[in-house]
C-alpha cells in the first residue's frame, strides 16, 4: 500500500462570483521511500497539494490517505497531533522562530512529544548533526545565512522522524552553492535513511536529484517522469493515475 | 494541551523595542488612570464619612443650602446656643461648641511673594474636642493676641502638598501672610483622612480681623448621647430664634449632603477617567495587534508543527501578560508615590488621593483587563485565518 494515496483530490477557492479550482480531480500514488519532485507552471497548484499532504488545508472534495490514515475523518485537534508526528515541511523561507536559537527552533516540534530530556537533548543534536549545522545550535536566526537557515529548518523537520517530508521550493530562496548544498542533504536524506520526500520546485537541476518528477497541469498530474539511476526516463500518459 | 515553551512569549517581548515602548505607555497609562480614578474616590469616601463617627451638630446659616462656604451667620450665635440650648455637654466648664470660619483665602509662604490659595479655618480651641481626628502632632495649638506684629496658626500635615510647596516648607516658624496679616506657624497637626487635614488653622478672630469679616462659617456643637442636648433640641431652637438665621444638621446628614454635592464630580471622575483610558486602551490594542499581526507567518508555522491555537492564544496572552503586569506595577507605583496625599481642591473642600490597596487592585485590575483584551483580539485575528493563508503572509 502507497504511503499517499489521493483520490478525486480536489480543492476549490472562491473569489467573489468566481471560482478556482487549483486541484480538480488529483489522483496520485507515492509509496514510501521515494523521493518525488512536483513541479508545474506557478499557480498550478503545487503549494495547495503539498498543503493537502501536510494536513494544513483540507480538500473540498476526493479522499486523501497518508501512511493509513484518512485526513478527511480527523478532526482540527486530530489533525495538528498528527501532524506533530507524521509529517513535517520545509519552506522556502525557512520559516524559523527569530527569537528562539537554532537549537531551540529544532527542539519545538519535539516538546509536542512525550520525551524524556536527555533523549529529546539527544534526538535534538542528532538532527542538528545529520543537518550538518551543529555548530551553529546556539545562534539566533539572524545570525545564519540562508543556506544555515535552511539546515536549522531541515533539521526541525526530521528531528520528529516523520513519515512524510514535504518541502516547498526549499532552494528557492538561495544561491546555486547553498542550493546544491541544501539538496546534496536532502538527497542524502533519501538515499542513506529511506525517507519518503515530496519537493516542490521550478528548477530542473533540483528536480534532477528527484526519483520523479510529477507535472501538475490543469489541477491533476499531467506526466510522470521517472528516473532510474541513469538519466533514463519514462512519461506516463495524462489524465491517468500518476504512481511515483 | 501542549504548550508553548514560556520563553517564547518573554523574548517575543523584546522582538519590537518601539512596539513594547508604545504598548508598555499604554497599558501604563491604563493602570495608572484606575488607581488615580480610584484613589481619588477613595479619598472622597474617606473624608466625607470620617468625622460623621462623632455625634455633632453643625449649625449653618439658613440659605446657604448646606455649603459651609456660602454659609454666614452671626459669631454670637455659638455662646446664645451654649447659654439657651439645655444639656449640650461641657468639659471642664467648657461647653462643646466651636464656632468657626472656614474660607480659601490668598496665602504667602515665608519669602516667597506668590499667593497661593489655602483653606483656612478660624476655631477656637474647643474645635480640638469637637474634632477628636485632629490632633496636634508638633508644637501646640494656635493663641489669640500672642503677638501685635504677628497672629499664630497650625497647619495641617497635608498642607505642604496641597500648596503644592516643598517639605519642610511650612515647617514650625515659618511665617505666613494670610490676606496681608502675619502669622507664624507654631504647631503642626494631622487629622487622617479628613477634609481638615490640609487646612491652616488659626485663632477665630484673627483669621476674620484678616479675611476683613464679621460673621462665621459655622457651629459644630457636640450633641449628647445620653439624653442631653439632641438634635431635634437644636432644630427646635433654631425654629424658634429665626432671627438668628440658623439652620441644624446632625454632622451625618451634613456628610450625606457633601456627598450628594460631589456624587456629580464623582461621575466625572469615573467618565473622564474612562475616556482617556479608552483612548489609551485602543492605542495599546492597536500596537498589541500590529506586534502579533506581524507575526502571522509564524503562527502558521507553529501550527504547521503541529501547535494547537490554543497554545498560541495562550503564548500571546503570557506575552501581553508579562506586558501589561510590568506596566501596571509600573503605574501603580508611581501612583503611590507621586499622588499618594496629593490634595484636590474643589470649590467646597480638598480631597486627597488614597493609594491603598483598593485603588492598586483596580490599576492591577485594569492592566490585567488590558493583556487579556489585548491577546484575545490579537490571537484571534491572527487565528481566523486559515494555515495556508497564514503562511503565505509576508
Ligand atoms: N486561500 C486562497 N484563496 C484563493 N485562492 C487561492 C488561495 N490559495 C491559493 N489560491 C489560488 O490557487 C491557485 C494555486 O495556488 P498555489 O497552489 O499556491 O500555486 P503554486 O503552484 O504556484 O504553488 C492560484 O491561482 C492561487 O491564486
Ligand atoms: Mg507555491
Amino acid at each position: 500500500m502507497p504511503l499517499v494515496e489521493a483520490r478525486g483530490l480536489t480543492r476549490t477557492y472562491r473569489k467573489g462570483e468566481q471560482e478556482i479550482r487549483p486541484l480538480d480531480g488529483l489522483d496520485l500514488d507515492i509509496d514510501a521511500g521515494r523521493f518525488v519532485a512536483l513541479m508545474g507552471p506557478s499557480g498550478s497548484g503545487k503549494s495547495t497539494l503539498l498543503n493537502l499532504l501536510a494536513g494544513i488545508d483540507r480538500p473540498t472534495a476526493g479522499s486523501l490517505v497518508v501512511d493509513g490514515v484518512d485526513l478527511a475523518a480527523l478532526s482540527r485537534r486530530e489533525l495538528a497531533e498528527w501532524r506533530s508526528r507524521k509529517v513535517s515541511i520545509v519552506f522556502q523561507l525557512y520559516n524559523l522562530v527569530p527569537v528562539l536559537t537554532a537549537y531551540e527552533n529544532v527542539e519545538l516540534p519535539l516538546l509536542l512529544h512525550d520525551l524524556p530530556r536527555r533523549e529529546r537533548h539527544a534526538r535534538v543534536v542528532r538532527a542538528l548533526e545529520r543537518a550538518h549545522i551543529a555548530h551553529r545550535h546556539d545562534h539566533m536566526p539572524r545570525q545564519l545565512s540562508g543556506g544555515e537557515e535552511q539546515r536549522v529548518a531541515i533539521a526541525r523537520a526530521i528531528v520528529t522522524e516523520p513519515a512524510l517530508l514535504l518541502a516547498d521550493e526549499p532552494t528557492g530562496d538561495l544561491d546555486r552553492s547553498s542550493a546544491e548544498s541544501i539538496l546534496d542533504l536532502l538527497s542524502s536524506l533519501h538515499r542513506d535513511e529511506g525517507r519518503t520526500i515530496v519537493m516542490v520546485t521550478h528548477d530542473p537541476r533540483a528536480a534532477e536529484r528527484a526519483q520523479a518528477t510529477l507535472h501538475l497541469e490543469k489541477g491533476r498530474v499531467a506526466e510522470t517522469i521517472a528516473r532510474t539511476g541513469a538519466k533514463e526516463s519514462s512519461r506516463a500518459p495524462a489524465n491517468t493515475e500518476a504512481h511515483a | 494541551m501542549r504548550r508553548l515553551p514560556f520563553e517564547y512569549s518573554v523574548r517575543n517581548l523584546g522582538r519590537s523595542p518601539l512596539r513594547l515602548s508604545l504598548a508598555f505607555a499604554g497599558a501604563l497609562l491604563v493602570a495608572a488612570l484606575a488607581t488615580a480614578a480610584a484613589a481619588l474616590l477613595l479619598g472622597m469616601d474617606r473624608a466625607l464619612s470620617a468625622s460623621a463617627l462623632h455625634a455633632n451638630a453643625i449649625v449653618l446659616g439658613s440659605g446657604s443650602e448646606e455649603s459651609l462656604e456660602r454659609s454666614e451667620i452671626q459669631p454670637a450665635v455659638a455662646s446664645i446656643l451654649a447659654a439657651s440650648v439645655p444639656g449640650i455637654p461641657a468639659i471642664a466648664g467648657t461647653a462643646l461648641v466651636s464656632p468657626e470660619a472656614v474660607m480659601a483665602l490668598p496665602v504667602e509662604i515665608g519669602d516667597d511673594p506668590e499667593p497661593r490659595r489655602a483653606l483656612v479655618r478660624g476655631v477656637e480651641p474647643a474645635a480640638l474636642l469637637l474634632h477628636p481626628g485632629v490632633r496636634v502632632v508638633e508644637g501646640r495649638f494656635p493663641e489669640r493676641g500672642a503677638s501685635d506684629l504677628a497672629g499664630e496658626a497650625m497647619v495641617g500635615l497635608r498642607a505642604e502638598r496641597q500648596l503644592a510647596l516643598p517639605p519642610g516648607s511650612l515647617s514650625l516658624g515659618t511665617r505666613v501672610r494670610i490676606e496681608g496679616s502675619e502669622f507664624v506657624v507654631v504647631g503642626r497637626f494631622e487629622a487622617p483622612g479628613s477634609v481638615m487635614e490640609p487646612e491652616i488653622w488659626a485663632p477665630l478672630s484673627d483669621v476674620l480681623a484678616a479675611a476683613k469679616r464679621t460673621t462665621i462659617s459655622c457651629v459644630v456643637v457636640a450633641l449628647d448621647p445620653e439624653g442631653g442636648a439632641a438634635l431635634q433640641d437644636l432644630a427646635a431652637f433654631a425654629a424658634r430664634r429665626l432671627d438668628l438665621e440658623i439652620a441644624v444638621l446632625s454632622e451625618e446628614e451634613y456628610f450625606a449632603s457633601l456627598r450628594r454635592f460631589f456624587a456629580p464630580l464623582r461621575w466625572m471622575i469615573v467618565v473622564a477617567a474612562a475616556l482617556v483610558a479608552i483612548g489609551a486602551v485602543l492605542g495599546g490594542l492597536n500596537t498589541l495587534h500590529a506586534a502579533f499581526a506581524s507575526r502571522s507567518r509564524e503562527v502558521g508555522t507553529l501550527q504547521a508543527l503541529g501547535y494547537g491555537r490554543g497554545a498560541v492564544l495562550l503564548s500571546f496572552a503570557q506575552e501581553s501578560l508579562l506586558l501589561t503586569a510590568a506596566a501596571s506595577i509600573a503605574a501603580v507605583l508611581l501612583c503611590r508615590a507621586l499622588l499618594d496625599g496629593v490634595g484636590i481642591a474643589f470649590s467646597m473642600g480638598t480631597f486627597a488621593f488614597r493609594v491603598d490597596a483598593t485603588a492598586v487592585a483596580a490599576g492591577l485590575a485594569a492592566g490585567l483587563a488590558l493583556a487579556l483584551l489585548g491577546a484575545l483580539v490579537s490571537a484571534l485575528a491572527s487565528l481566523r485565518r486559515t494555515i495556508p493563508e497564514a503562511l503565505r503572509a509576508p
